[in-house]
C-alpha cells in the first residue's frame, strides 16, 4: 500500500494505491491520525479535518483496513470534521456493504462530486 | 513474545513444473524483508530455482503425487535453503486428482504479504472467477491474521500453517495456529447495531461470507473452509 497526501484548499485528500491487507491498516490509521493530530495542533484556527480517502487504486481490503475506515470516521465526526470516500471500486464497496457500513459513509465517484460534499455535510 | 534470530518458512508442493513459478515469487517475496543486494537476490533466486527444477523435473519425475519440499532458514547473516524430493519410485499421474500446497510461517503480520502472494498466485492456475479468487484470498488473508495475531499472538517461536487443497470442483483450505483457541458462538456479531461501529470483530463474518463452507476444528485452532467453483443449491 502507498499513500499520497495532498490539499484542495482546506480540504486534506489522501490517494490510497495498492492493497489494504495485514500490516497495512496501521499504517493507514498512522497516516489519519497524523492528519488528526495535524488539524488538533492548530485548534486557534478553528479548523476541521476534512478528509477524502481516494480508493481508486484499491483492489482489496480486509477487515483491519474497514476497521480503521470506521474508527477514523468516528473520531473525525466527534470531532466536528468529516470524511468521505472517493471513488470505491467493486470488492471493497461490497465489503462495506456487507458490513451494512454503506449507510455510515458519504461514497462519492468524482473529486468534485467529494469535495462539494464534504462541505455540505 | 521470544526473542529469535531465525525464521523458517516452509513449503511444500506437488511436483508439476508449474509450481516453479511459485517458488520464484514466494522467493523473492521473502528477500525483499532481507537486505541482501538486488545481484544476490537474483542469483539466489536462480539457484532456488534450479534446485526446484531438478527437484521435481529429475527426483519426482513431475510426478503430481510426489512431493518437493522447501525450507527457508532466514538468519542475520546468512540464507539457508534445503530442497526435499521423493524420487526414485515412480507412481503413475493418472489417478491424482487433488493437489496440496502447504506453507508454514512463523507468526509476523509481514508474511500475510505471503500469503496473499502465494495464494494469488496459486488461484492464477485455477478456473475460479476473477470475483471468487478474490473472495478466497481476502479469507485467507482474515483467517491468517487471526491465526498469527489473536491465535499465535504475534510470537515468532509459533508458526502458523496453512496447508490448499486444490480439486477439480473445489478448493479447500486448512489454517491451524498453535494459540490456545476460542469458540465461534462467543464472537459477537458484527452486524448486531451495538457492534456495527467497532473497529474490528469481522474477520470470521468474512470468511463466512466468502466462503462455501467454514468449520472450526481443535478447539478453533484449525479452520478448514471450502469454496467451490460452481456454487452448490442452497
Amino acid at each position: 500500500m502507498q499513500v499520497n497526501l495532498r490539499h484542495k484548499g482546506s480540504i486534506t485528500i489522501l490517494d490510497i494505491e495498492g492493497n489494504i491487507i495485514g500490516p497495512d491498516s496501521l499504517a493507514l490509521k498512522a497516516i489519519i491520525d497524523q492528519q488528526i493530530q495535524v488539524v488538533a495542533n492548530e485548534a486557534e484556527h478553528e479548523e476541521k479535518l476534512n478528509l477524502i480517502l481516494n480508493m481508486e487504486r484499491v483492489q482489496m481490503m480486509d477487515s483491519s483496513g474497514l476497521g480503521v475506515l470506521v474508527s477514523s470516521h468516528t473520531t473525525i465526526r466527534r470531532d466536528g470534521g468529516n470524511v468521505v470516500l472517493l471513488n470505491l471500486g467493486g470488492n471493497v464497496r461490497s465489503l462495506i456493504v456487507m458490513a451494512k457500513l454503506m449507510t455510515i459513509f458519504d461514497c462519492y465517484n468524482t473529486e468534485a462530486e467529494a469535495i462539494a460534499g464534504i462541505i455540505q455535510t | 513474545m521470544g526473542e529469535r534470530t531465525e525464521q523458517v518458512i516452509t513449503l511444500s508442493l506437488p511436483s508439476s513444473m508449474q509450481h516453479v513459478d511459485l517458488l520464484k515469487v514466494i522467493v523473492s517475496e521473502i528477500l525483499k524483508e532481507t537486505n541482501f543486494t538486488e545481484d544476490i537476490h537474483e542469483q539466489i533466486n536462480l539457484a532456488v530455482i534450479e534446485a526446484g527444477t531438478n527437484a521435481t523435473k529429475h527426483g519426482n519425475k513431475e510426478d503430481p503425487g510426489k512431493k518437493t519440499a522447501f525450507q527457508l532458514i532466514l538468519a542475520e547473516e546468512k540464507l539457508t535453503i534445503v530442497t526435499e524430493d521423493e524420487g526414485e519410485e515412480f507412481t503413475p499421474k493418472e489417478t491424482e486428482t487433488e493437489q496440496v500446497v502447504t506453507l508454514s510461517l512463523p507468526s509476523s503480520m509481514q508474511h500475510v504479504y505471503l500469503l496473499d502472494v502465494v495464494v494469488s498466485e496459486i488461484l492464477k492456475e485455477t478456473d475460479f472467477t476473477e470475483d471468487m479468487q478474490e473472495q478466497i484470498n481476502l479469507a485467507v488473508i482474515e483467517a491468517g491474521t487471526n491465526a498469527i495475531k489473536h491465535g499465535n499472538k504475534e510470537d515468532p517461536n509459533k508458526t502458523a500453517t496453512i496447508e490448499l487443497i486444490l480439486a477439480e470442483d473445489k478448493l479447500a483450505i486448512a489454517i491451524r495456529d498453535e494459540g490456545e483457541g476460542f469458540t465461534r458462538r462467543e464472537v459477537a456479531d458484527p452486524l448486531d447495531p451495538e457492534n456495527l461501529l467497532k473497529s474490528s470483530g469481522r474477520g470470521l463474518f468474512l470468511i463466512e461470507a466468502y466462503m462455501d463452507s467454514v468449520t472450526y476444528e481443535a478447539n478453533g485452532t484449525i479452520i478448514k473452509m471450502i469454496k467451490y467453483k460452481k456454487t452448490p443449491e442452497p
